[in-house]
């Protein structure tokens, strides 16, 4: 059982990460990263929605009547949400308020849908919520890494906390819109050529082991 | 029951609405003190830091608040007494590109020199004029001499901030021409306000 | 309506084409901007009925929250009540559209349905929720972003179609180029801001 969820674990984080392989979610991905704060909590709000949202929808999957599956998908999804939401507004105003409507639009975030789809609606609660968890995770490593870079560039901090000296010309490019564009490209670019590399060095090594041709597998 | 019958569907639904609507509703109310109190925070806050007084954390902010700021009658702004000088600061809202731009605006009674300035809500372009937000744009107008106009925010600086606190020019954010008008126009209906107010005390 | 800003309508249409673009400045409705640009026709297709949808459902959603919603002090469900009516608009609009045409019915197919969970029409619908738009000044905006949405799919579409045969490096075929080429059309659109002329 340990292993299973080890590999849930994997696969959302990097093999099948939601936005370097499978492309989602790439609307709140861009619009949040020029700070590393917001990013953070947009995060946690995607992963904590993602998890629990597959973990209940796998709990009732039995129970949901086939006509109103989506509605019910929408329905739950949109729960865990506006909890985030509501907590934020209690407990980090000033974050909710620069957040806006990225909060909101978590629930139409592609990966929440994706994975209750593909995932919670086939398998049972546990596997689900480790398999949210992942994809939420994953998710928000990459996110990590782009708002780092956004907003060390663009202001010369991380946290707020400032890092350079008044030497440096911050990058205006950083904060606004296209940057974010040209940081998700790169970003897919690393990681498509290092799994081509890895998945080509593999291959070579089993066909230096086995003499008889093994077909590619992904 | 069948689980495809009408009657299932719809006790599902009704049920499944209840069971997830009414924690949320619960947490709704559970918060709704705390999320009229981060408001007022705000407000005060905002308040506060437009007149340069600092503050750590909010229970030093409310203290301080209370301390040194007296709410005019009818809500038409704040005034202090600091550095044995009397400052008025009114709220001021305006059109902005988006939708409003609210700030707070502070002055000496006599509206001869800005104290400070606090963005209250805005909702401009985010990168663009969503900056002048920032705090290098908003120090700009700490201790700014005003000319008969008010403070002019100049399209034609350097975009980084304007040191000089005596020609009543300060830096525009670069490419948001207009939302940089938008403050302009405010700051100055503001300033008009506080010089209208300052003669009677 | 007291709390809604004084900005034109017009203004507000004309700016969210080009100054504050739905996509290229708040990156909202990227999913399937990226996947569906890859075919011209499509893009038209898709374009003209995001931007049906989103006007559509600007209105209604500015009825329901200002007539229901409000009164009724539900605010904090207003994301359920929101993609609810999206999602019946979608479903009405369908209905029509194949009912008065079903050429485009079929030519559209399964976009239609998708656009329901596109973030560009939610979003449009929360922005003027944040910034208390009275109704034409919620039409005119939502109708502006769906342009605006259209125009950038119809330009990326074209600009995909030209790029197609060049020597695009292995990692960045696909989704990856078309980011960078995204990220060049927002940066072009930042140009137009100064552009509108307000009052």
């Amino acid at each position: 059982m340990k292993g299973k969820s080890a590999k849930i674990l994997k696969d959302g984080l990097w093999a099948n990460n939601p936005i370097f392989v499978q492309v989602l979610g790439i609307c709140s991905t861009l619009a949040v990263t020029n700070n590393v704060r917001n990013t953070l909590i947009m995060a946690a709000g995607v992963t904590f929605a993602t998890a629990l949202g597959s973990l209940t929808l796998s709990a009732i999957k039995g129970l949901i009547p086939r006509k109103v599956r989506m509605i019910v998908q929408v329905l739950v999804l949109s729960f865990y949400v506006i909890l985030v939401d509501i907590v934020l507004r209690a407990y980090a105003p000033a974050v909710s308020k620069q957040l806006g409507p990225y909060v909101g639009l978590i629930i139409t975030n592609c990966i929440l849908m994706g994975r209750a789809e593909a995932f919670a609606a086939a398998n049972p609660p546990w596997p689900s919520f480790v398999d949210g968890l992942a994809n939420g995770l994953g998710y928000g490593l990459v996110l990590l890494c782009i708002a780092v870079v956004r907003e060390f560039l663009g202001f010369g901090s991380v946290l707020g906390i400032r890092l350079v000296g008044d030497w440096f010309t911050p990058w205006t490019i950083m904060i606004m819109a296209p940057s974010a564009f040209f940081l998700v490209a790169l970003a897919l670019w690393g990681a498509k050529s290092y799994n081509a590399r890895a998945e080509a060095r593999r291959k070579a090594a089993s066909a230096a082991a086995r003499p008889a041709p093994s077909g590619a597998a992904k | 029951m069948k689980k495809d019958s009408i009657a299932y569907v719809v006790a599902f639904t009704f049920v499944a609405c209840a069971a997830f609507i009414a924690p949320l509703a619960l947490a709704n109310e559970g918060t709704k003190g705390r999320v009229e109190a981060n408001r007022l925070f705000a407000s005060r806050s905002a308040v506060l830091r437009a007149f340069g007084v600092a503050y750590e954390g909010q229970a030093d902010a409310e203290a301080k608040y209370a301390s040194l700021v007296a709410e005019l009658p009818g809500g038409r702004g704040w005034r202090a007494e600091l550095d044995g000088a009397s400052y008025l600061a009114v709220k001021r809202s305006g059109a902005g590109l988006w939708g409003t731009i609210t700030m707070v605006v502070a002055a000496d009674a006599r509206g001869e020199r800005l104290r400070g300035l606090e963005i209250l809500d805005q909702q401009e372009t985010p990168g663009l004029g969503g900056r002048i937000d920032e705090a290098w744009f908003k120090e700009q107008f700490r201790g700014e001499r005003l000319g008969p106009a008010g403070v002019v925010v100049d399209q034609a600086g350097t975009g980084k901030g304007d040191p000089d606190r005596e020609n009543g020019r300060v830096d525009a954010v670069t490419g948001a021409s207009r939302t940089s008008g938008f403050v302009q126009a405010i700051v100055n209906a503001a300033v008009a306000e506080i010089r209208a107010a300052g003669g009677s005390k | 309506m007291p709390d809604a800003p004084a900005i034109s309508p017009l203004v507000l249409f004309l700016a969210s084409v080009l100054t504050s673009n739905i996509l290229l400045s708040n990156f909202l409705g990227t999913c399937s901007f990226i996947s569906i640009s890859k075919d011209w026709k499509s893009s038209f297709g898709l374009g003209l009925a995001v931007t049906l949808v989103i006007g559509l459902c600007a209105a209604i959603c500015w009825a329901v929250l200002y007539l229901v919603v409000i009164p009724l002090g539900i605010e904090y469900l207003s994301f359920v009540v929101f993609i609810i009516v999206i999602a019946a608009v979608v479903q009405v609009l369908e209905m029509v559209i194949d009912r008065f045409s079903p050429a485009l019915y079929l030519s559209l197919g399964i976009f239609l349905p998708l656009i329901t969970v596109n973030c560009a029409v939610l979003g449009a619908v929360l922005f003027m929720q944040i910034r208390k738009y009275d109704f034409v000044q919620s039409v005119a905006f939502g109708f502006g972003s769906g342009a605006g949405w259209w125009l950038a799919i119809m330009l990326l579409a074209a600009i995909r179609k030209r790029i197609e045969n060049n020597p695009v490096p292995a990692g960045l075929k696909g989704t990856g180029i078309t980011l960078i080429t995204i990220g060049f059309m927002a940066m072009a659109f930042i140009g137009f801001s100064g552009m509108i002329a307000v009052q």
